[in-house]
C-alpha cells in the first residue's frame, strides 16, 4: 500500500471507497472568522433600538397631551425650536472635534435657509393638514398610525457608522422615515387647531428625520454621551407615558429593558451553536485590485 | 458482472449540453458496451423531445411530459412521477437506478420511489455547494432525506465527496470519545472522476508561429466561471506581452463586461469574443490557442481543464475546488483567485509556452492514460454489485432514518414517504402489474 494523495489522474491502490484516516476533511475550518461579542459592546449597540423607541414614545406623549390641551402648542414649537439650535451646535462642535475642514459660515446659512423655508412651508401647509382626513373615522386614523410606526420601528436603520464605515442611505431607512412622518401628519389631523398642528408636525420632523441622523453620528461618540442621552431619553418618554396609562409605561418600561440587557445577553448566549462551515468547495471571492 | 438492467434518472439530458449530460451519455454508452441494459429517464422537451426515443448505441431515452420551472429542472413534488417511474420500471424490468445531479428533482423521487418495487439505488452527485444560503440549506435538507435511504454515492473529485458528505450527512459521529467527536464516513461513498474522449480532443499537428501566444477562454461568462478576474486580468496581459492574444467562447450576462473592458482598453484586435460554442466546434477553438485559462470561483471537477489539457494547451487555472486534483502539476499552473496571482500565474504560462517545455503531443498522450469512460464504467460497476449486494432496508427501518432528519423535517418526509407506498398500493390495484406491457428482451439469450 502505496502513500495516498488527493489526486484523480493516477490511479491508486485504495478502493474508491477508500477514507483517506487523515486527508479526509484536512481542509475543513469551522467559524474561520468568528470574533465573540461582549456583553457591554453588544448593550452599547442595542442602545440605538432604546433611543429610537423612546423618541417616538416622547412623540405620542406629546401627543396625547396636544390633543387633550394640556399642553400649550406654543411650548412646543419653543422648546422645538431650542432642541433645533442645540441638535445644531453639537453637530457642529462633533465637526470640529472630528477635524472636519468644513466652510462653517456657508453650512450655516444653507442651514438657516432650509429650516426657515421648512418653517414657512409646514406653517402654510397646516390648514390643508388639519382637514387632511377629516371624512375618515378617527378608529381608521388610530390603526393607520399605529401600522406606519410599526413599519417605522421595523425598517430604521439602527447600524453604527463605525462597523459600516461609510455613511450611505439606505432605502428602508428612508422608508423608515416616511412611515413615521405620514403618521404624524395623519395624526396631526386629528388636532383641533392650526397651531397644534404646526407644532406636532415640526417636532415629528425633529424626531424622525433629523434624530436618527443626529444619532447615527453620535455612535463614534464617547460612551458616556451615548449612555448619558440613551438615559435621559428613555426616563423622559417612561416619565410622559406614565401619566397617560400605567400598564402602557409597565410594558414599554419591560420592552426597553429587554432590548437593552436581556436581548444582548441572549445573543452571547447563542453564539454557543455557531457552526459556520467553510472549505474548497466554497465560492471564492475574486480579489481585485 | 451478471447483465444488469440500469435506469438512469436526471432532469439533465440530452438535447441540453452541459457536463452532467455528457456524463450519463458516456457512462451509459459504455455500459451498455459491458452487456448491461441502460435506460436513461429525464423531462420531455417539446416539441421534438417527447415520448420515448432512441439514441446510440441502443440508448433507450423516456421523456416524461413534466414542465420545466427553471435552469432545465422540474417542480419538485415527491409524489407525481411515480405512476411513469412505476410502470416504465416494470416494463423494462429495471433492477438498480442510477439518479444524478443533486438539483434533479426526477432523481430525488426516483430514489424515493425505488424500494416500493425492491430496486436497488445509486447518486451521483456532480457539484459543489456551500452552506450558509437560504438555497443551500434548503436543497441540502433535501439532499439529506433523500440520501437518508439511498445504497451508493459517487462523487466525482475528493473536494466533492468531502462536500456531500458533509451536506448529505453521510456519516456516524462516534460518541465513544467525547472530547474529540471524529465523524466515521458510511462505507458507500465512493470518488469516480469523469473522464473524456480523448479522440475528440487532439493537439494541432500543424506547427504554430512561435512568436505569437493565444490564450484560450472557453467558460459560460456568469459570476461563478469568474469572469471579474479575467476582465481585469485580460488588458494587463495584454499590456505586459505584446505577442499575446485572446480568444473568448461563450455567452452570459458578463458579455458586457468583457465588450466594455476591450472598448475601454481598445484591445479589439487582441481579444476575440466568439459567443457561444457549440460541443463540436470546443476543439478547434482550444487547438487555435496554446494556453487554456480557467478563473472560475468553484469547480467540483473542471471538466473543460481536462479537455483543454488533452487538446495539448497548458492550463492556468484558480485553485477553487477540486482542480487541484484532475492534473499533474506540471500540466497546469494555480493561481489564488485574485487579480495579482492570476496575472503572476498566466506570465509564468506565457514563460513556460514560449521557452518550449510544454510538448502539447507528450500532454495529449498522457492525458490519454489517466482517464477514460471505460475506467469509469469499471468502477461504477464495482459500486452496482456493492448496492445491490448490500442489506435491503425495510419501511419500518426506511421510517426511522427518515425521522432522524429532525423535529420538522423528519415528521415531513415520514408523511411523504407513507402517503407514497399508500399512492403505490393504489397504482398496483389501478392498473395491475399483469396489464402492463412488458418489453421483451432480444438481446438476452
Amino acid at each position: 500500500m502505496g502513500h495516498w494523495e488527493k489526486v484523480l489522474w493516477r490511479r491508486q491502490p485504495f478502493l474508491d471507497n477508500y477514507i483517506p484516516p487523515d486527508a479526509f476533511l484536512s481542509s475543513l475550518r469551522t467559524n474561520p472568522n468568528f470574533q465573540p461579542y461582549t456583553y457591554w459592546s453588544v448593550v452599547l449597540l442595542s442602545s440605538a433600538v432604546t433611543q429610537h423607541l423612546s423618541s417616538l414614545f416622547i412623540f405620542l406623549g406629546i401627543y396625547v397631551r396636544l390633543k387633550d390641551l394640556t399642553l400649550h402648542p406654543h411650548l412646543l414649537v419653543w422648546s422645538s425650536v431650542c432642541c433645533f439650535v442645540v441638535g445644531y451646535v453639537a453637530w457642529v462642535l462633533l465637526d470640529l472635534s472630528g477635524g472636519l475642514d468644513v466652510d462653517y459660515y456657508a453650512n450655516f446659512v444653507t442651514t438657516l435657509k432650509s429650516s426657515i423655508l421648512m418653517f414657512l412651508a409646514l406653517m402654510s401647509l397646516s390648514p390643508v393638514l388639519r382637514t387632511l382626513t377629516a371624512a375618515t373615522s378617527s378608529d381608521s386614523i388610530w390603526a393607520l398610525s399605529a401600522a406606519l410606526f410599526l413599519l417605522n420601528i421595523l425598517l430604521a436603520d439602527y447600524s453604527s457608522s463605525k462597523l459600516q464605515g461609510h455613511t450611505q442611505e439606505r432605502l428602508t431607512s428612508v422608508l423608515s422615515m416616511n412611515a413615521a412622518i405620514s403618521s404624524s401628519v395623519v395624526l396631526a389631523s386629528r388636532l383641533s387647531d392650526d397651531l397644534s398642528v404646526f407644532a406636532l408636525v415640526l417636532f415629528a420632523v425633529e424626531a424622525f428625520a433629523l434624530f436618527p441622523m443626529f444619532r447615527h453620528r453620535l455612535q463614534d461618540s464617547p460612551v458616556l454621551f451615548q449612555s448619558l442621552l440613551t438615559i435621559t431619553l428613555a426616563s423622559f418618554s417612561l416619565v410622559l407615558t406614565a401619566s397617560i396609562s400605567t400598564t402602557i409605561t409597565w410594558l414599554f418600561f419591560f420592552a426597553l429593558f429587554g432590548i437593552t440587557f436581556i436581548a444582548p445577553g441572549v445573543l452571547i448566549w447563542a453564539q454557543r451553536y455557531k457552526n459556520e462551515i467553510r472549505g474548497p468547495w466554497d465560492v471564492a471571492v475574486p480579489r481585485l485590485n | 458482472m451478471e447483465r444488469l438492467s440500469i435506469a438512469m434518472i436526471s432532469d439533465f439530458f440530452y438535447p441540453v449540453v452541459g457536463g452532467v449530460e455528457n456524463h450519463i451519455y458516456m457512462l451509459s454508452a459504455n455500459l451498455i458496451k459491458r452487456g448491461h441494459k441502460v435506460i436513461v429517464i429525464t423531462h420531455s422537451h417539446p416539441p421534438d423531445r417527447v415520448g420515448i426515443r432512441w439514441l446510440l448505441p441502443s440508448l433507450k431515452v423516456y421523456h416524461i411530459p413534466f414542465p420545466v420551472i427553471a435552469s432545465s429542472a422540474t417542480l419538485p413534488n415527491f409524489l407525481t412521477f411515480l405512476p411513469y417511474f412505476r410502470t416504465i420500471v416494470l416494463r423494462e424490468h429495471i433492477t438498480l437506478i442510477h439518479a444524478h445531479a443533486s438539483l434533479s428533482s426526477l432523481g430525488h423521487e426516483g430514489i424515493l420511489h425505488s424500494h416500493l418495487m425492491g430496486i436497488r439505488t445509486v447518486f451521483t452527485d456532480h457539484s459543489l455547494f456551500g452552506f450558509e444560503d437560504a438555497a443551500s440549506i434548503l436543497t441540502n435538507k433535501l439532499l439529506v432525506g433523500t440520501l437518508k435511504n439511498v445504497d451508493a454515492v459517487i462523487c466525482v473529485s475528493h473536494t466533492s465527496r468531502e462536500n456531500t458528505v458533509l451536506r448529505g450527512e453521510l456519516y456516524e459521529t462516534d460518541d465513544t470519545n467525547k472530547h474529540s467527536k471524529r465523524i466515521i464516513v458510511n462505507p458507500n461513498v465512493y470518488v469516480i472522476p469523469n473522464a473524456l474522449v480523448a479522440d475528440k480532443f487532439k493537439p494541432d499537428k500543424i506547427a504554430r508561429r512561435s512568436d505569437e501566444i493565444t490564450i484560450v477562454v472557453i467558460s459560460r461568462l456568469a459570476y461563478r466561471k469568474g469572469i471579474d478576474l479575467l476582465v481585469a486580468t485580460a488588458p494587463r496581459i495584454c499590456a505586459a506581452f505584446p505577442q499575446v492574444k485572446f480568444v473568448v467562447g461563450g455567452d452570459g450576462p458578463k458579455l458586457i463586461h468583457l465588450l466594455q473592458m476591450r472598448e475601454r482598453h481598445r484591445l479589439q484586435d487582441r481579444i476575440e469574443l466568439l459567443g457561444s460554442v457549440p460541443p463540436s466546434d470546443v476543439c478547434s477553438v482550444l487547438n487555435r490557442g496554446t494556453i487554456f485559462m480557467n478563473t472560475s470561483l468553484t469547480e467540483s471537477f473542471g471538466i473543460a481543464i481536462l479537455e483543454a489539457a488533452c487538446a495539448g494547451l497548458y492550463v492556468v487555472a484558480t485553485q477553487v475546488g477540486g482542480v487541484a486534483e484532475v492534473l499533474p502539476e506540471d500540466m497546469i499552473s494555480f493561481a489564488n483567485p485574485d487579480e495579482d496571482d492570476v496575472f503572476r500565474a498566466v506570465s509564468e504560462a506565457i514563460e513556460i509556452v514560449s521557452e518550449g517545455r510544454h510538448d502539447p503531443q507528450q500532454a495529449h498522450e498522457r492525458i490519454k492514460t489517466f482517464y477514460n469512460w471505460e475506467d469509469v464504467a469499471e468502477r461504477t460497476e464495482v459500486v452496482y454489485s456493492a448496492a445491490l449486494n448490500s442489506p435491503q432496508r425495510d419501511l419500518m427501518e426506511r421510517i426511522c432514518r427518515t425521522m432522524q432528519l429532525g423535529p420538522f423535517a423528519g415528521p415531513i418526509y415520514t408523511i411523504i414517504l407513507i402517503v407514497d407506498c399508500l399512492f403505490f398500493l393504489f397504482l398496483e390495484w389501478w392498473s395491475p402489474r399483469e396489464d402492463l406491457d412488458f418489453v421483451v428482451d432480444h438481446l438476452q439469450k
